[in-house]
């Protein structure tokens, strides 16, 4: 029971940064319907702004990171700026936006690997890396400080996209872009506004796995991959789904391990999900997925 | 029209036969050697022991006039653990390069280019990798003793001395970590001992925590990470943090920078290689490359001076000409050669042997308990 207990806790801490990526890439999916893979870009980045903003600029740790959740907001929009916009004018179909996305991932990557060698990047965070104990649970002030950000993110995100005029506006799009142009709805500013917050929600889990165990240039690539699998789990569009979806996997992996040999762990979460699409392809809450959305 | 040519390939032969007649000319051209090594990657800081040793070993030869008069240059190559990069390096340094030795390191790395340097005839001289399976390769010499010697020592140690009979085991899911466990069990079983559980982890994760959960929770005295480089220090330290409170143990693998400051990996059991870290050597390196020297940079200022030492013994019988047959030659005639850490023997099983400490991490030290010599 207790090993129970541990496992499920390190499955919530590691949960909570898959929810931060996958709250982030699905609202931008959601939205925009861009397979926006170098989203693990920005969630690298935000890392290394954080990791650069404290060793170099010598700031305190919050300002660091307040700072690096700007700057990788700023980074997402310069990408759908740069790269997305003048794409979709010249008419480029989804798959080309795809492709450049996927360069893009590539080349944020290897450049972070040149300036920074592809050795991982771990940010002194000194007493939150203590450790505490919670019953037969060890965990450590960090991965409490995860917790609670993912919780904070979603709620602050559902409160956006319901109260907030930028929200609906963002909620609309979402549901029908031809209903919300008809409206009067500008889709480009939209759409960048969708970059700015889904890159700033997606921010802190760089930033977390950074200050926990280290961020190399290439780790994005595989949150991005869970976030996209955790958000069509959840179904495409719904936020609590991709929620669900972030949680579903990270349990999974982290509790197979009880059952399962460790060094399957990573597969465990990819063979589930093919299981998924197959029973239930629209996901938990989500619509059906359509073949040319992907 | 057929004169000019024919003339001019006689004088082109005859510039060809004067090169060739004086290969000990100072001005010659420079032997060239390769270095595949963990640049980067969860090892990188053997890289840096790795290369600096080499370097050292080159400058020094250069400055005592180079092998045979020429010079020495060594061609630094990254295979970051992966066996495939090393394969890519080592083609390259065959094709390309066209050397006839290579420094390596690592054990999958080292196995996975030694059928290359097998058929193009090139020596590769390891002084890191310890699998068993080194021992008896075609062109490998292994400057180091393999893992199953040193295991042999802490798995007897910890079970007969340290009265810790009860093992869980973390294994880094490669050659190296997958061998050492292996020799971990036959060992620690013979001395007595018992290993309940066993967990594979990627050499280049960073996030521990499920597998030693799991391991926890089936108990134990003695908690062996088999496995090296960055991540020994990741997993001691998670190891503490989830309340993990056994001793854990590990070879001289575990024996880098990032372990020596880790909290979590005070107190561990280990094995040690001789080294001395106030020798002159390890001051020059410190002096050179601002950070401490460890066993490794040892390592490979001793393969480079082997090399220089049987190149020059191959040179010589071979009238001039260095190929990676004469080095091999050389090497298994002379056999014993001087190297910082004293005489080193290659067995028939082309490795070394060596003396083996065992101790404690403390401090950032090893505080050496007791030396078990090596067997003549």
């Amino acid at each position: 029971m207790d090993l129970f207990l541990q496992l499920a806790a390190t499955g919530l801490v590691v949960g909570s940064l898959y929810v931060l990526c996958a709250l982030g890439w699905g609202l931008i999916y959601g939205t925009t319907l861009h397979f926006h893979v170098a989203h693990g870009a920005v969630f690298t980045l935000a890392a290394y702004y954080a990791y650069a903003a404290q060793k170099f600029l010598g700031l305190p740790l919050a300002i660091a990171v307040i700072g690096a959740i700007v700057a990788a907001a700023l980074s997402g929009m310069l990408i759908d700026l740069l790269i997305y916009q003048p794409l979709e004018r010249r008419g480029a179909i989804r798959t080309t936006l795809f492709i450049a996305s996927l360069g893009l991932l590539t080349l944020i990557e290897n450049l972070l690997a040149i300036i920074f060698a592809p050795d991982p990047l771990r940010m002194d965070v000194g007493w939150l890396a203590e450790a505490v104990q919670l019953g037969p649970v060890f965990l450590t002030r960090l991965h409490l400080l995860s917790v609670a950000t993912a919780i904070l993110g979603f709620l602050a995100l559902m409160a956006f996209l319901k109260y907030s005029l930028w929200g609906q506006a963002i909620r609309a799009v979402s549901s029908s872009p031809e209903m919300a142009r008809t409206v009067g709805i500008d889709l480009r500013r939209v759409h960048l506004l969708t970059y700015a917050v889904g890159s700033a929600i997606s921010a802190p889990a760089g930033i977390l796995l950074a200050m926990d165990v280290g961020v190399e240039p290439y780790r994005g690539t595989t949150f991005v991959l869970l976030a996209s699998v955790a958000v069509i789990m959840g179904g495409i569009g719904s936020i609590p789904g991709a929620l669900l979806g972030a949680l579903f996997l990270a349990l999974l992996e982290n509790l197979g391990v009880w059952k399962i040999a460790s060094e399957w762990q990573s597969s465990i979460s990819f063979g589930a999900f093919l299981i998924f699409i197959v029973v239930r392809p629209r996901g938990l809450f989500g619509r059906k997925i359509q073949s040319a959305e992907i | 029209m057929r004169t000019i040519p024919s003339s001019l390939f006689l004088l082109a032969l005859l510039a060809g036969m004067t090169t060739t007649a004086v290969p000990a000319a100072a001005q010659g051209n420079p032997i060239k050697i390769g270095a595949i090594l963990p640049l980067t990657g969860s090892g990188a800081s053997y890289g840096v022991w790795m290369k600096g040793g080499a370097e050292m070993a080159a400058e020094d030869i250069n400055a005592a006039g180079g092998i045979a008069g020429r010079k020495l240059e060594v061609i630094y190559e990254d295979h970051a653990a992966d066996a495939s990069k090393a394969v890519n390096a080592m083609r390259r340094l065959v094709e390309v390069e066209k050397v006839p030795f290579s420094l390596t390191s690592y054990s999958s790395p080292t196995l996975a280019i030694q059928p290359i340097a097998a058929q193009n005839k090139v020596v590769i001289m390891n002084g890191g990798g310890q699998s068993d399976n080194l021992a008896n390769k075609d062109y490998l010499y292994n400057n180091i003793p393999v893992v199953s010697n040193e295991v042999g020592v802490i798995a007897t140690w910890l079970a007969k001395e340290k009265k810790l009979v009860n093992a869980v085991l973390i294994v880094a899911n490669d050659e190296a970590g997958r061998n050492s466990a292996d020799t971990f069990r036959e060992k620690f079983g013979a001395a007595g001992g018992k290993v309940l559980a066993e967990e594979r982890v990627a050499l280049d994760a960073t996030d521990f925590r499920a597998q030693l959960a799991k391991l926890k929770a089936r108990g134990g005295d003695l908690l062996y990470v088999s496995s090296y480089g960055r991540n020994v220090s990741i997993i001691a330290d998670q190891a503490r943090e989830l309340g993990i409170t056994i001793p854990m143990a590990g070879t001289s693998w575990v024996l880098v920078p990032e372990t020596f400051k880790s909290k979590g990996a005070e107190g561990m059991l280990v094995t040690k290689l001789p080294f001395d870290p106030n020798s002159a050597f390890a001051k020059k390196f410190k002096d050179k490359y601002k950070t401490n020297a460890g066993f490794f940079a040892v390592q490979y200022y001793s393969a480079t001076m082997i090399f220089a030492k049987a190149a020059q013994e191959a040179i010589k019988k071979n009238a001039g000409a260095l190929t990676g047959e004469g080095i091999k030659n050389a090497i298994e005639s002379i056999r014993a050669f001087d190297t910082l850490s004293g005489k080193l023997v290659f067995q028939a099983n082309h490795g070394a042997v060596m003396d083996i400490e065992v101790g404690t991490l403390k401090d950032g030290k090893v505080q050496v308990e007791k030396v078990i010599k090596a067997a003549p």
